[in-house]
Protein backbone atom coordinates (compact mmCIF):
# COMPACT_ATOMS: atom_id res chain seq x y z
CA UNK A 1 0.00 0.00 0.00
CA UNK A 2 2.74 2.32 0.82
CA UNK A 3 4.58 1.78 -2.53
CA UNK A 4 1.78 2.32 -4.53
CA UNK A 5 0.87 6.10 -2.74
CA UNK A 6 4.80 6.77 -3.20
CA UNK A 7 4.79 5.62 -7.12
CA UNK A 8 1.30 7.49 -7.85
CA UNK A 9 3.10 10.64 -6.16
CA UNK A 10 5.75 10.08 -8.47
CA UNK A 11 3.51 10.33 -11.33
CA UNK A 12 1.29 13.10 -10.62
CA UNK A 13 4.84 15.02 -10.15
CA UNK A 14 5.95 13.54 -13.11
CA UNK A 15 2.83 14.70 -15.23
CA UNK A 16 3.16 18.24 -13.00
CA UNK A 17 6.26 18.90 -14.35
CA UNK A 18 5.62 17.73 -17.59
CA UNK A 19 2.87 20.43 -18.12
CA UNK A 20 4.62 23.48 -16.48
CA UNK A 21 8.03 22.96 -18.75
CA UNK A 22 6.20 22.60 -21.39
CA UNK A 23 4.58 27.08 -21.09
CA UNK A 24 8.31 27.38 -21.64
CA UNK A 25 8.56 26.03 -25.04
CA UNK A 26 8.62 29.32 -26.44
CA UNK A 27 11.19 31.22 -24.49
CA UNK A 28 13.29 28.17 -25.03
CA UNK A 29 13.04 27.60 -28.74
CA UNK A 30 13.63 31.57 -28.98
CA UNK A 31 17.04 31.12 -27.21
CA UNK A 32 17.88 27.86 -28.91
CA UNK A 33 17.30 29.51 -32.47
CA UNK A 34 19.43 32.52 -31.72
CA UNK A 35 22.19 30.36 -29.86
CA UNK A 36 22.63 27.74 -32.85
CA UNK A 37 21.14 29.86 -35.67
CA UNK A 38 19.49 26.70 -37.26
CA UNK A 39 15.78 25.85 -36.67
CA UNK A 40 16.43 22.45 -36.50
CA UNK A 41 19.23 22.48 -34.23
CA UNK A 42 17.13 24.61 -31.48
CA UNK A 43 14.33 22.23 -31.85
CA UNK A 44 16.84 19.64 -30.85
CA UNK A 45 18.38 21.39 -28.59
CA UNK A 46 15.05 22.30 -26.34
CA UNK A 47 13.75 18.59 -26.95
CA UNK A 48 17.19 17.55 -25.56
CA UNK A 49 17.06 20.28 -22.25
CA UNK A 50 13.28 18.95 -21.96
CA UNK A 51 14.17 15.55 -21.49
CA UNK A 52 17.37 16.23 -19.50
CA UNK A 53 14.88 18.02 -17.45
CA UNK A 54 12.41 16.27 -16.71
CA UNK A 55 14.81 13.38 -15.84
CA UNK A 56 16.70 15.92 -13.14
CA UNK A 57 13.63 17.45 -11.89
CA UNK A 58 14.17 16.44 -8.53
CA UNK A 59 17.09 19.09 -8.45
CA UNK A 60 14.79 22.01 -9.06
CA UNK A 61 13.90 23.85 -6.39
CA UNK A 62 9.99 24.75 -5.98
CA UNK A 63 9.13 28.20 -5.81
CA UNK A 64 12.16 29.70 -8.07
CA UNK A 65 12.10 30.52 -11.79
CA UNK A 66 11.27 27.65 -13.72
CA UNK A 67 12.42 29.34 -17.00
CA UNK A 68 16.29 30.17 -15.73
CA UNK A 69 16.27 26.69 -14.65
CA UNK A 70 15.71 25.26 -17.79
CA UNK A 71 17.66 28.11 -19.27
CA UNK A 72 20.76 27.00 -17.80
CA UNK A 73 20.19 23.22 -18.31
CA UNK A 74 19.98 24.62 -22.27
CA UNK A 75 23.07 26.84 -22.59
CA UNK A 76 25.24 23.98 -21.07
CA UNK A 77 23.60 21.38 -22.97
CA UNK A 78 24.43 24.17 -26.40
CA UNK A 79 28.07 24.36 -24.65
CA UNK A 80 28.83 20.73 -24.22
CA UNK A 81 27.06 19.83 -27.86
CA UNK A 82 28.28 22.46 -30.02
CA UNK A 83 31.23 23.88 -28.19
CA UNK A 84 33.16 21.45 -26.24
CA UNK A 85 35.95 24.02 -25.31
CA UNK A 86 33.47 26.77 -23.70
CA UNK A 87 31.75 29.42 -25.65
CA UNK A 88 33.64 31.43 -28.63
CA UNK A 89 35.47 34.10 -26.97
CA UNK A 90 34.64 37.72 -27.61
CA UNK A 91 36.28 39.44 -30.86
CA UNK A 92 36.52 42.61 -28.90
CA UNK A 93 39.07 41.90 -25.95
CA UNK A 94 40.80 44.13 -23.77
CA UNK A 95 39.25 47.16 -22.07
CA UNK A 96 37.37 49.95 -23.21
CA UNK A 97 39.96 52.15 -25.34
CA UNK A 98 37.51 51.86 -28.27
CA UNK A 99 37.18 54.75 -30.56
CA UNK A 100 32.94 53.67 -30.22
CA UNK A 101 33.32 54.54 -26.70
CA UNK A 102 29.74 55.31 -25.35
CA UNK A 103 28.83 58.85 -26.12
CA UNK A 104 29.48 58.41 -30.02
CA UNK A 105 26.29 59.69 -31.10
CA UNK A 106 24.90 62.68 -29.87
CA UNK A 107 21.49 63.08 -28.23
CA UNK A 108 19.58 64.50 -31.04
CA UNK A 109 20.37 61.29 -33.25
CA UNK A 110 20.01 59.01 -30.41
CA UNK A 111 16.13 60.55 -30.51
CA UNK A 112 15.81 59.62 -34.26
CA UNK A 113 16.80 56.12 -33.99
CA UNK A 114 13.80 55.41 -31.70
CA UNK A 115 9.79 55.77 -32.62
CA UNK A 116 8.14 57.31 -29.27
CA UNK A 117 4.87 55.72 -30.39
CA UNK A 118 6.12 52.08 -30.14
CA UNK A 119 9.25 52.22 -27.53
CA UNK A 120 10.88 50.64 -29.93
CA UNK A 121 13.60 51.49 -32.65
CA UNK A 122 12.13 53.09 -35.74
CA UNK A 123 11.24 50.78 -38.60
CA UNK A 124 14.70 48.95 -38.44
CA UNK A 125 13.52 46.35 -40.10
CA UNK A 126 13.52 43.14 -37.34
CA UNK A 127 16.00 40.95 -39.62
CA UNK A 128 18.70 43.66 -39.41
CA UNK A 129 18.12 43.49 -35.77
CA UNK A 130 17.86 39.64 -35.59
CA UNK A 131 20.91 39.51 -38.24
CA UNK A 132 22.74 42.17 -35.71
CA UNK A 133 22.26 39.80 -32.85
CA UNK A 134 22.84 36.77 -34.43
CA UNK A 135 26.39 38.09 -35.54
CA UNK A 136 27.25 38.96 -32.22
CA UNK A 137 30.02 37.11 -30.62
CA UNK A 138 28.36 34.16 -28.23
CA UNK A 139 28.94 35.37 -24.77
CA UNK A 140 27.75 38.39 -25.53
CA UNK A 141 24.81 37.52 -27.52
CA UNK A 142 23.75 35.02 -24.70
CA UNK A 143 23.85 37.78 -22.04
CA UNK A 144 21.77 39.96 -24.18
CA UNK A 145 19.12 37.58 -24.81
CA UNK A 146 18.76 36.18 -21.67
CA UNK A 147 19.05 40.05 -20.33
CA UNK A 148 16.84 41.69 -23.12
CA UNK A 149 14.91 39.12 -24.62
CA UNK A 150 14.40 36.79 -21.28
CA UNK A 151 14.12 39.63 -19.00
CA UNK A 152 16.37 37.85 -16.23
CA UNK A 153 18.11 39.34 -13.86
CA UNK A 154 22.35 39.57 -13.78
CA UNK A 155 22.45 37.08 -10.89
CA UNK A 156 20.39 34.35 -12.58
CA UNK A 157 22.31 35.11 -16.22
CA UNK A 158 25.90 34.99 -13.83
CA UNK A 159 24.34 31.38 -12.49
CA UNK A 160 23.36 30.23 -16.09
CA UNK A 161 26.83 31.17 -17.67
CA UNK A 162 28.86 30.39 -14.84
CA UNK A 163 30.68 33.64 -14.20
CA UNK A 164 30.10 36.75 -11.66
CA UNK A 165 27.45 39.38 -12.21
CA UNK A 166 30.45 41.84 -12.97
CA UNK A 167 31.07 39.55 -16.10
CA UNK A 168 27.41 39.86 -16.95
CA UNK A 169 27.67 43.31 -16.70
CA UNK A 170 30.77 43.89 -19.22
CA UNK A 171 29.06 41.44 -21.68
CA UNK A 172 26.13 43.29 -21.80
CA UNK A 173 27.86 46.37 -21.96
CA UNK A 174 29.43 45.38 -25.32
CA UNK A 175 26.98 43.21 -26.74
CA UNK A 176 24.47 46.25 -26.92
CA UNK A 177 27.39 48.96 -27.94
CA UNK A 178 28.03 46.23 -30.90
CA UNK A 179 24.15 46.35 -31.89
CA UNK A 180 23.67 50.04 -31.09
CA UNK A 181 26.90 50.78 -33.82
CA UNK A 182 25.88 47.87 -36.35
CA UNK A 183 21.78 49.55 -36.16
CA UNK A 184 22.83 52.99 -36.40
CA UNK A 185 25.09 52.58 -39.06
CA UNK A 186 21.77 50.67 -40.43
CA UNK A 187 19.80 53.88 -39.77
CA UNK A 188 22.52 56.17 -41.37
CA UNK A 189 22.39 53.81 -44.65
CA UNK A 190 18.57 54.02 -44.66
CA UNK A 191 18.73 57.76 -44.19
CA UNK A 192 16.43 57.65 -41.00
CA UNK A 193 19.51 59.68 -39.55
CA UNK A 194 21.93 61.98 -40.92
CA UNK A 195 25.73 61.47 -40.62
CA UNK A 196 26.59 63.27 -38.14
CA UNK A 197 28.62 61.81 -34.97
CA UNK A 198 29.72 65.14 -33.24
CA UNK A 199 30.59 63.95 -29.96
CA UNK A 200 33.36 62.27 -30.68
CA UNK A 201 36.02 65.24 -30.57
CA UNK A 202 38.09 63.37 -33.42
CA UNK A 203 34.93 64.13 -36.34
CA UNK A 204 33.34 67.03 -37.11
CA UNK A 205 30.95 67.07 -39.91
CA UNK A 206 31.80 67.91 -42.81
CA UNK A 207 35.36 66.38 -42.31
CA UNK A 208 34.60 63.26 -43.02
CA UNK A 209 37.77 62.11 -44.48
CA UNK A 210 39.42 62.68 -41.41
CA UNK A 211 38.04 58.99 -40.13
CA UNK A 212 39.93 57.71 -36.93
CA UNK A 213 36.66 56.18 -35.53
CA UNK A 214 35.08 54.06 -37.99
CA UNK A 215 31.30 53.73 -37.59
CA UNK A 216 30.88 50.01 -38.48
CA UNK A 217 31.52 46.71 -36.04
CA UNK A 218 32.95 45.01 -40.26
CA UNK A 219 34.77 48.70 -40.46
CA UNK A 220 36.03 48.13 -37.00
CA UNK A 221 37.32 44.87 -36.92
CA UNK A 222 38.88 45.75 -40.18
CA UNK A 223 41.18 48.28 -39.16
CA UNK A 224 42.14 46.47 -35.76
CA UNK A 225 43.14 43.76 -37.91
CA UNK A 226 45.30 45.98 -40.05
CA UNK A 227 46.62 47.74 -36.61
CA UNK A 228 47.69 44.10 -35.41
CA UNK B 1 31.18 63.80 -22.04
CA UNK B 2 31.47 65.93 -18.87
CA UNK B 3 32.19 64.68 -15.87
CA UNK B 4 28.62 63.90 -13.98
CA UNK B 5 28.28 61.98 -17.15
CA UNK B 6 31.02 59.98 -16.80
CA UNK B 7 30.01 58.99 -13.37
CA UNK B 8 26.56 58.02 -14.59
CA UNK B 9 27.53 56.09 -17.79
CA UNK B 10 28.05 52.83 -16.22
CA UNK B 11 25.15 53.49 -14.12
CA UNK B 12 22.71 53.95 -17.10
CA UNK B 13 22.50 49.92 -17.74
CA UNK B 14 22.36 48.66 -14.61
CA UNK B 15 19.45 51.31 -14.10
CA UNK B 16 17.83 50.12 -17.27
CA UNK B 17 17.54 46.64 -16.31
CA UNK B 18 16.33 47.72 -13.12
CA UNK B 19 19.34 46.27 -11.33
CA UNK B 20 20.47 49.14 -9.16
CA UNK B 21 21.06 49.58 -5.86
CA UNK B 22 18.35 52.29 -4.62
CA UNK B 23 20.90 55.58 -3.51
CA UNK B 24 22.23 54.73 -7.11
CA UNK B 25 18.70 54.90 -8.53
CA UNK B 26 18.47 58.61 -6.96
CA UNK B 27 21.72 59.90 -8.54
CA UNK B 28 21.20 58.35 -11.93
CA UNK B 29 17.37 60.28 -11.45
CA UNK B 30 18.95 63.55 -10.96
CA UNK B 31 21.62 63.66 -13.64
CA UNK B 32 19.04 63.14 -16.74
CA UNK B 33 16.89 65.34 -15.03
CA UNK B 34 19.57 68.29 -16.65
CA UNK B 35 21.01 65.72 -19.13
CA UNK B 36 19.63 65.51 -22.66
CA UNK B 37 22.36 63.46 -23.62
CA UNK B 38 22.30 60.35 -20.82
CA UNK B 39 18.66 60.62 -21.31
CA UNK B 40 18.19 59.65 -24.65
CA UNK B 41 20.63 56.67 -23.95
CA UNK B 42 18.93 54.74 -21.67
CA UNK B 43 15.54 55.45 -23.71
CA UNK B 44 17.48 54.36 -26.85
CA UNK B 45 18.75 51.50 -24.41
CA UNK B 46 15.02 51.05 -23.69
CA UNK B 47 14.11 51.21 -27.36
CA UNK B 48 17.22 48.29 -28.07
CA UNK B 49 14.98 46.17 -25.18
CA UNK B 50 11.94 46.37 -27.00
CA UNK B 51 13.09 45.30 -30.61
CA UNK B 52 15.11 42.93 -29.99
CA UNK B 53 12.01 41.07 -27.78
CA UNK B 54 9.60 41.61 -31.07
CA UNK B 55 12.39 40.25 -33.46
CA UNK B 56 14.36 37.71 -31.34
CA UNK B 57 10.58 35.16 -31.06
CA UNK B 58 9.62 36.21 -34.26
CA UNK B 59 11.29 33.87 -36.57
CA UNK B 60 10.84 30.84 -33.31
CA UNK B 61 7.20 30.44 -32.65
CA UNK B 62 7.24 26.94 -31.82
CA UNK B 63 5.46 25.01 -34.90
CA UNK B 64 2.33 22.43 -33.21
CA UNK B 65 4.57 19.81 -34.78
CA UNK B 66 7.53 20.34 -32.75
CA UNK B 67 5.17 21.10 -29.67
CA UNK B 68 3.43 17.36 -30.05
CA UNK B 69 7.04 15.59 -30.69
CA UNK B 70 8.21 17.45 -27.30
CA UNK B 71 5.08 16.47 -25.67
CA UNK B 72 5.67 12.88 -26.65
CA UNK B 73 9.02 12.88 -25.80
CA UNK B 74 8.04 14.10 -22.33
CA UNK B 75 5.61 11.35 -21.92
CA UNK B 76 8.03 8.95 -23.13
CA UNK B 77 10.56 9.45 -20.38
CA UNK B 78 8.10 9.88 -17.39
CA UNK B 79 6.96 6.37 -18.79
CA UNK B 80 10.63 5.57 -18.85
CA UNK B 81 10.92 6.78 -15.32
CA UNK B 82 7.81 4.96 -14.04
CA UNK B 83 8.47 1.69 -15.48
CA UNK B 84 11.82 2.27 -13.45
CA UNK B 85 10.13 2.83 -10.44
CA UNK B 86 7.61 -0.14 -10.93
CA UNK B 87 11.01 -2.17 -11.69
CA UNK B 88 12.68 -1.23 -7.93
CA UNK B 89 9.02 -1.81 -6.06
CA UNK B 90 9.65 -5.49 -7.99
CA UNK B 91 13.06 -5.63 -7.42
CA UNK B 92 12.65 -4.70 -3.11
CA UNK B 93 10.08 -7.84 -2.73
CA UNK B 94 13.44 -9.65 -3.58
CA UNK B 95 12.77 -10.60 -7.18
CA UNK B 96 15.92 -11.20 -9.06
CA UNK B 97 16.56 -9.58 -12.20
CA UNK B 98 16.11 -12.33 -15.02
CA UNK B 99 19.82 -11.49 -16.68
CA UNK B 100 21.57 -12.29 -13.79
CA UNK B 101 20.13 -15.85 -13.78
CA UNK B 102 20.79 -16.27 -17.39
CA UNK B 103 24.68 -15.52 -17.26
CA UNK B 104 26.37 -18.91 -15.69
CA UNK B 105 24.36 -21.10 -18.04
CA UNK B 106 24.55 -19.39 -21.08
CA UNK B 107 28.21 -18.74 -20.57
CA UNK B 108 28.81 -22.72 -19.87
CA UNK B 109 26.38 -23.74 -22.32
CA UNK B 110 27.95 -21.48 -25.18
CA UNK B 111 31.74 -22.26 -24.07
CA UNK B 112 31.97 -26.51 -24.50
CA UNK B 113 30.43 -26.13 -27.57
CA UNK B 114 31.76 -23.73 -29.89
CA UNK B 115 34.88 -23.31 -27.91
CA UNK B 116 36.97 -25.52 -30.71
CA UNK B 117 35.38 -23.40 -33.55
CA UNK B 118 36.51 -20.23 -32.00
CA UNK B 119 39.45 -20.76 -31.25
CA UNK B 120 40.53 -20.48 -34.75
CA UNK B 121 38.84 -17.33 -35.09
CA UNK B 122 40.26 -15.76 -31.82
CA UNK B 123 43.76 -16.66 -33.34
CA UNK B 124 42.90 -14.68 -36.75
CA UNK B 125 41.24 -12.07 -34.74
CA UNK B 126 44.34 -11.19 -32.38
CA UNK B 127 46.35 -11.31 -36.18
CA UNK B 128 44.25 -8.26 -37.21
CA UNK B 129 44.61 -6.87 -33.89
CA UNK B 130 48.13 -6.83 -34.46
CA UNK B 131 48.06 -5.22 -37.79
CA UNK B 132 45.55 -2.35 -35.88
CA UNK B 133 48.03 -2.05 -33.23
CA UNK B 134 50.94 -1.49 -35.63
CA UNK B 135 49.10 1.03 -37.33
CA UNK B 136 48.13 3.18 -34.81
CA UNK B 137 51.64 3.03 -33.02
CA UNK B 138 53.31 4.06 -36.54
CA UNK B 139 51.34 7.22 -36.49
CA UNK B 140 53.51 9.98 -35.52
CA UNK B 141 52.82 10.64 -31.68
CA UNK B 142 51.33 7.90 -31.18
CA UNK B 143 53.40 6.24 -28.74
CA UNK B 144 51.17 4.80 -25.55
CA UNK B 145 49.53 1.58 -25.51
CA UNK B 146 46.59 0.37 -25.79
CA UNK B 147 46.57 -0.20 -22.27
CA UNK B 148 46.46 3.09 -21.70
CA UNK B 149 43.60 3.44 -23.99
CA UNK B 150 41.59 0.85 -21.93
CA UNK B 151 42.52 2.86 -18.60
CA UNK B 152 41.55 6.27 -20.28
CA UNK B 153 37.91 4.35 -20.95
CA UNK B 154 37.83 3.19 -17.37
CA UNK B 155 38.41 6.20 -16.01
CA UNK B 156 35.81 8.09 -18.28
CA UNK B 157 33.73 5.24 -16.72
CA UNK B 158 34.48 5.95 -13.27
CA UNK B 159 34.03 9.66 -13.67
CA UNK B 160 32.02 10.37 -16.49
CA UNK B 161 29.82 13.76 -16.35
CA UNK B 162 26.18 14.27 -17.44
CA UNK B 163 25.51 12.75 -20.74
CA UNK B 164 25.39 15.50 -23.90
CA UNK B 165 22.34 13.44 -25.02
CA UNK B 166 19.55 11.91 -23.29
CA UNK B 167 17.23 11.87 -25.88
CA UNK B 168 17.70 8.08 -27.50
CA UNK B 169 16.64 9.59 -30.77
CA UNK B 170 19.21 12.43 -31.35
CA UNK B 171 21.95 9.44 -30.62
CA UNK B 172 22.48 8.91 -33.73
CA UNK B 173 23.53 13.01 -34.50
CA UNK B 174 27.10 11.45 -32.77
CA UNK B 175 27.62 9.38 -35.61
CA UNK B 176 30.01 12.15 -37.72
CA UNK B 177 32.22 12.63 -34.41
CA UNK B 178 32.89 8.87 -33.27
CA UNK B 179 32.81 7.53 -37.07
CA UNK B 180 30.40 4.75 -37.15
CA UNK B 181 26.65 4.18 -36.74
CA UNK B 182 25.37 5.01 -33.10
CA UNK B 183 22.34 3.53 -31.69
CA UNK B 184 20.57 3.46 -28.21
CA UNK B 185 20.70 -0.65 -27.91
CA UNK B 186 17.34 -1.81 -26.05
CA UNK B 187 18.89 -3.02 -22.61
CA UNK B 188 15.62 -2.95 -21.47
CA UNK B 189 15.15 -6.51 -20.85
CA UNK B 190 17.98 -6.99 -18.19
CA UNK B 191 16.41 -4.11 -16.36
CA UNK B 192 19.16 -1.31 -17.58
CA UNK B 193 17.93 2.42 -17.36
CA UNK B 194 19.30 4.64 -20.40
CA UNK B 195 20.58 7.97 -18.98
CA UNK B 196 22.30 9.56 -22.07
CA UNK B 197 25.38 9.51 -24.29
CA UNK B 198 28.60 11.77 -25.23
CA UNK B 199 31.38 11.48 -27.07
CA UNK B 200 34.64 10.78 -25.65
CA UNK B 201 37.53 11.84 -27.01
CA UNK B 202 40.59 9.01 -26.54
CA UNK B 203 43.83 10.91 -26.77
CA UNK B 204 46.04 8.37 -26.81
CA UNK B 205 44.52 8.04 -30.63
CA UNK B 206 43.38 10.72 -31.59
CA UNK B 207 39.88 9.08 -31.57
CA UNK B 208 36.97 9.45 -30.74
CA UNK B 209 33.98 6.71 -29.24
CA UNK B 210 30.41 7.10 -28.33
CA UNK B 211 29.51 6.55 -24.43
CA UNK B 212 26.51 5.15 -24.06
CA UNK B 213 25.16 5.82 -20.22
CA UNK B 214 22.92 2.92 -18.48
CA UNK B 215 22.07 2.50 -14.56
CA UNK B 216 21.42 -0.78 -13.32
CA UNK B 217 20.36 -1.65 -10.15
CA UNK B 218 22.36 1.25 -8.33
CA UNK B 219 25.59 0.24 -11.06
CA UNK B 220 26.91 2.31 -13.50
CA UNK B 221 27.19 1.05 -16.98
CA UNK B 222 28.75 2.49 -19.72
CA UNK B 223 28.82 1.46 -23.54
CA UNK B 224 31.06 2.61 -25.53
CA UNK B 225 30.76 2.10 -29.69
CA UNK B 226 33.95 2.90 -31.42
CA UNK B 227 35.53 1.75 -34.65
CA UNK B 228 37.07 -1.57 -33.88
CA UNK B 229 39.95 -1.27 -36.97
CA UNK B 230 41.07 2.30 -35.28
CA UNK B 231 40.80 1.00 -31.61
CA UNK B 232 41.59 -2.29 -31.10
CA UNK B 233 40.54 -3.46 -27.78
CA UNK B 234 40.17 -6.94 -28.24
CA UNK B 235 44.22 -6.93 -28.39
CA UNK B 236 44.91 -6.26 -24.37
CA UNK B 237 41.64 -8.21 -23.35
CA UNK B 238 41.14 -12.21 -22.62
CA UNK B 239 39.03 -13.45 -25.31
CA UNK B 240 35.92 -15.76 -23.64
CA UNK B 241 33.04 -17.22 -25.71
CA UNK B 242 29.62 -16.18 -24.41
CA UNK B 243 26.37 -17.40 -26.09
CA UNK B 244 28.77 -18.65 -29.36
CA UNK B 245 30.47 -15.13 -29.70
CA UNK B 246 33.88 -13.96 -29.01
CA UNK B 247 33.85 -11.52 -26.18
CA UNK B 248 37.32 -10.11 -25.07
CA UNK B 249 37.20 -9.39 -21.35
CA UNK B 250 39.72 -7.34 -18.82
CA UNK B 251 39.45 -5.71 -15.71
CA UNK B 252 40.97 -2.81 -14.73
CA UNK B 253 41.13 -1.13 -10.99
CA UNK B 254 38.35 -2.79 -10.03
CA UNK B 255 36.01 -2.36 -13.23
CA UNK B 256 35.48 -4.77 -15.38
CA UNK B 257 35.48 -4.46 -19.01
CA UNK B 258 34.17 -6.76 -22.06
CA UNK B 259 33.86 -6.33 -25.68
CA UNK B 260 32.36 -7.65 -28.74
CA UNK B 261 33.50 -6.27 -32.36
CA UNK B 262 30.12 -6.71 -35.00
CA UNK B 263 30.90 -5.53 -38.31
CA UNK B 264 33.60 -3.58 -37.73
CA UNK B 265 31.95 -1.81 -35.03
CA UNK B 266 33.61 -2.15 -31.64
CA UNK B 267 31.37 -2.36 -28.27
CA UNK B 268 32.57 -2.23 -24.56
CA UNK B 269 31.08 -2.13 -21.56
CA UNK B 270 32.61 -0.53 -18.54
CA UNK B 271 31.04 -1.79 -15.05
CA UNK B 272 32.09 -2.52 -11.49
CA UNK B 273 29.57 -5.58 -11.86
CA UNK B 274 31.51 -9.22 -11.75
CA UNK B 275 33.28 -9.64 -15.79
CA UNK B 276 31.05 -12.71 -16.30
CA UNK B 277 28.26 -10.22 -16.11
CA UNK B 278 29.37 -7.77 -17.87
CA UNK B 279 30.12 -10.25 -20.83
CA UNK B 280 27.26 -10.84 -20.85
CA UNK B 281 25.33 -8.22 -21.09
CA UNK B 282 27.93 -6.94 -24.45
CA UNK B 283 26.84 -10.11 -25.87
CA UNK B 284 23.38 -9.39 -25.77
CA UNK B 285 23.97 -6.49 -28.16
CA UNK B 286 22.15 -6.89 -30.98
Amino acid sequence: MKLLTSSSKAKTAGADFEREAVLHLGALLGVATRMTRNPTEAEDLVQDTLVKAMRARDQFEAGTNMRAWLLRILTNTFINRYRRGGLEKAVLEGPDADPLADGWVSASTMASMRDPESAALRPVLEAEIRSALDELPEEFRLAVVLADVEELSYREIADIMGCPIGTVMSRLHRGRRLLKTRLYSHALDMGIVSPEPVVGKRRVRGEGEDRDDPVSLAEYRAKKAGTR
Amino acid sequence: MSSPCRRAAPLLEPFGDGELAADKVAEVETHIADCACCRETLELNQSLKMSLRRAAHADAEPTTDFAERVARALSAERERQEARAARREAQDRGRPLAWRFIVPVAAAAGATLVWGALEQQGKSANDDARVSVNMATSTPGVTASLDQMVDELVSHHATSKDPDVVEPSLVNKLEPEVGVPVRVPSLQQYGLRWEGASVVPVRQLNHRAASLRYSFDGHRVTLYVYNSAQFPLRATLEPRVVRNMPVYVGSRRGYSIAAVEKRGVGYAVATDLDDRESAELVASIH
